[in-house]
């Protein structure tokens, strides 16, 4: 008896532990919250209502989203609880498609189909939340971090196959001052479907049509250079981090926090007007402006404007590897207190939730007019 | 009589519901991948591509990672797993047998994705330097460890397995080992045996129970995800030596599933997939149910 009893106080402790160290590694990316599909619902003055509001989808955005909900939360005293689960971009569009959940997240926004298939039911409403950007990363012993200096085109060529070694012309006449090695290039990508891949792709799509033609953009593609065999692919932005730092003369793409989070070098890459940039504040913002003018509404079409035609903006300054989260939400909802429930969190999450103290490092807030194009688009739910 | 009744249609009832739920799987998994088989037929087998952009998917390379995985996995765990066992019920002090005993339990309960962080973190990069590396640069003429390794690839997912189902194994034998009829050891010490003669005689006399746990760590091994998605590399490529990067299948069905749905054939292949597995493991547990048959008519 005494012997079992000890045995689950080990157990347990060692599951603590791993729970937490666990948490810690994925940046506070596990949700403990359990799925509830019915609201409970008690209604506390005319305007003020109480309840549960579920949503799902895009693990890039989890982050972010468990730090807006569970501030809300103790903004409103519990009045107002969100749950959100991690579980990616097309899960998350297809369990909203069923009905099961009251809102999405997303990195891709609704492809044209399904756009057309709920704009003849119930009506649709898309938006921007949040901004992210794509890092290119390398591991190169000799080479500090923002040392090494590449094109959009250079890197479709590494994933092409089509340059094989760090000493490459190419890559040379862009680097005149560094000593690239003769060594093999692993390049490193996502094995799981992903909205990170699908901008990443997109950005090479682009800028360098052979990309276009051969590989395309999209969650998963079939990367040319694991044919050679000198591609990896790793699970998660924490699984190529991991295998960038692992791989000697390696390169990856990874969401900025985790290359920062992970120590890990990261790139500059050449804009439109022939700038070596990195995201910053000031390179993103310089994005934004020119991509502002090219945003369509929250109820019209997003496929083809994000993000094939967001990356790669123009702008002296301009960062090009800039993407958006969005939140997907129908227009009808049959539920007066739903729809007061989500028109409060939303709009609150694009003003105040827009602050700096409410974001998370590594992502960057909405400039005031893209946070609009939400707010507007809210005025449509009933 | 009324009793012994109520006691046969329980337990009829319990055998009708374990076989329902297992033919309602293999239904499901039917029923949900026949679109796939239909759209490229034996090509979802033989080929090696998966893009969705075209929707064209063919799954050899996972196919044949999860064999040479699970037969990494196997090779290793098997030899450690009885030894293990021995030395826990045969060779250790009593007072630290049920110490040992726990340690390996628990090692069995350990929830997968932490090996995989393990695996990832710690044992690939080991397993990189001081094993692959030497192997390849001193053996690289054997076919085997031709390929250049990567930290992660087909032999350190087949390591990681190992170690995950070694105390799957040695617990089966340790149990079966300890219930040998304490008389049978007694009468061989008694003809002059050694040590080593009798540990030979009493896993003769359970060599099925040898079999059973390996062929249960072979059904964990191959269905193995997380774990192994994090560390096998998770390549589209036929392996030319087990230093290649690869996939299996189940490491295929987690790395893709969470965004299948924005598919139309996905879905469909990745339950083609889990039927191929399916298959596969049933088929290497009838050759194991075979084999132990023919074991046990032999003695």
């Amino acid at each position: 008896m005494m012997m079992g009893k000890k045995l689950v106080l080990v157990v347990g402790l060692i599951l603590a532990v791993a729970v937490v160290s666990l948490s810690l590694l994925l940046g506070g990316g596990i949700t403990t919250d359990t799925v509830t599909t019915q609201t409970v619902i008690q209604t506390v003055t005319q305007k003020q209502v109480a309840g549960t509001i579920n949503g799902a989808g895009a693990s890039f955005l989890n982050p972010q989203m468990q730090a807006w909900a569970s501030k809300f939360y103790e903004l409103t005293k519990g009045r107002v609880k969100v749950n959100y689960q991690s579980i990616g971009s097309g899960a998350g569009q297809a369990n909203f498609k069923e009905g099961l959940i009251d809102f999405a997240g997303s990195d891709p926004p609704l492809k044209k189909e399904i756009y057309d298939e709920f704009q003849g039911k119930s009506g649709i409403i898309q938006f921007p939340v949040i901004i992210g950007t794509i890092v290119v990363v390398y591991n190169i012993p000799n080479i500090e971090t923002q040392k090494l200096r590449l094109t959009g085109e250079v890197i479709a060529k590494i994933y092409l196959g089509e340059i094989v070694y760090w000493d490459d012309p190419l890559i040379k006449e862009l680097n005149p001052d560094l000593n690239l090695p003769h060594e093999k290039i692993i390049a490193v990508h996502r094995s799981d479907g992903s909205g990170t891949t699908r901008v990443f792709t997109a950005y090479l799509s682009k800028i360098y049509k052979p990309w276009k033609e051969k590989v395309g953009s999209d969650f998963t593609v079939q990367w040319p250079v694991d044919q050679l065999g000198n591609g990896v692919g790793a699970k998660g932005n924490e699984g190529v981090a991991a295998a960038v730092q692992q791989n000697l003369y390696s390169i990856g793409y990874v969401e900025t926090a985790y290359a920062y989070g992970s120590g890990l070098k990261i790139a500059l890459i050449r804009n439109r007007n022939g700038q070596y940039v990195i995201p910053t504040e000031e390179t993103v913002k310089s994005s934004l402006i020119e991509l502002t003018k090219i945003l369509p509404k929250a109820h019209e079409d997003w496929s083809k404007i994000f993000p094939d035609e967001t990356v790669d903006p123009p702008g002296l300054k301009s960062y090009p590897i800039v993407s958006f989260s969005f939140i997907i939400l129908r227009q009808d909802y049959d539920d007066e207190i739903k729809v007061a429930l989500l028109r409060e969190f939303f709009t609150w999450v694009l003003t105040e939730g827009q602050k700096k103290e409410n974001i998370v490092p590594g992502y960057y807030p909405l400039p005031p007019e893209v946070a609009q194009i939400g707010l507007e688009g809210l005025k449509l739910l009933r | 009589m009324k009793s012994g009744k109520i006691f046969q249609i329980s337990l009829i009832l319990f055998i009708v519901t374990t076989l329902t739920i297992v033919v309602g799987i293999v239904i499901s998994l039917i029923n949900s991948s026949y679109p796939i088989f239909l759209r490229h037929g034996f090509g979802f087998i033989s080929r090696s591509v998966w893009n969705p952009i075209e929707e064209d998917y063919g799954i050899l390379p996972p196919l044949l990672g999860t064999l040479i995985t699970s037969a990494i996995a196997i090779s290793i765990a098997t030899p450690l797993a009885i030894s293990l066992a021995i030395f826990a019920s045969e060779i250790i002090p009593s007072r630290l047998r049920s110490f040992v005993n726990n340690v390996s339990d628990l090692m069995a309960s350990l929830p997968s994705v932490i090996y995989g962080l393990w695996g990832l973190y710690v044992l690939a990069p080991i397993l990189h330097k001081y094993v692959m590396l030497p192997l390849h640069n001193y053996l690289g003429f054997i076919p085997l460890f031709s390929v250049k390794p990567t930290p992660t690839n087909l032999f350190t997912a087949g390591v990681l397995l190992s170690i995950m189902i070694i105390p799957f194994a040695s617990s089966i034998i340790r149990e079966a080992y300890t219930a040998i009829p304490y008389n049978l050891k007694e009468a061989a010490y008694s003809l002059g045996m050694t040590r080593w003669e009798v540990v030979k005689t009493m896993l003769g006399y359970i060599r099925s129970a040898i079999f059973a746990g390996v062929f249960l760590a072979l059904g964990r091994a191959m269905g193995e995800t997380m774990a192994v998605a994090m560390v096998v590399g998770n390549i589209m490529n036929i392996p030319k030596s087990i230093f290649d990067m690869g996939y299996t299948i189940s490491s295929l069905i987690a790395n893709q599933f969470p965004n299948a749905e924005a598919y139309k054939y996905m879905v469909p292949a990745l339950y083609g997939g889990a039927l191929i597995l399916f298959t596969v493991g049933l088929i290497i547990n009838l050759i194991g149910l075979h084999l132990v048959r023919r074991v046990m008519v032999k003695s």
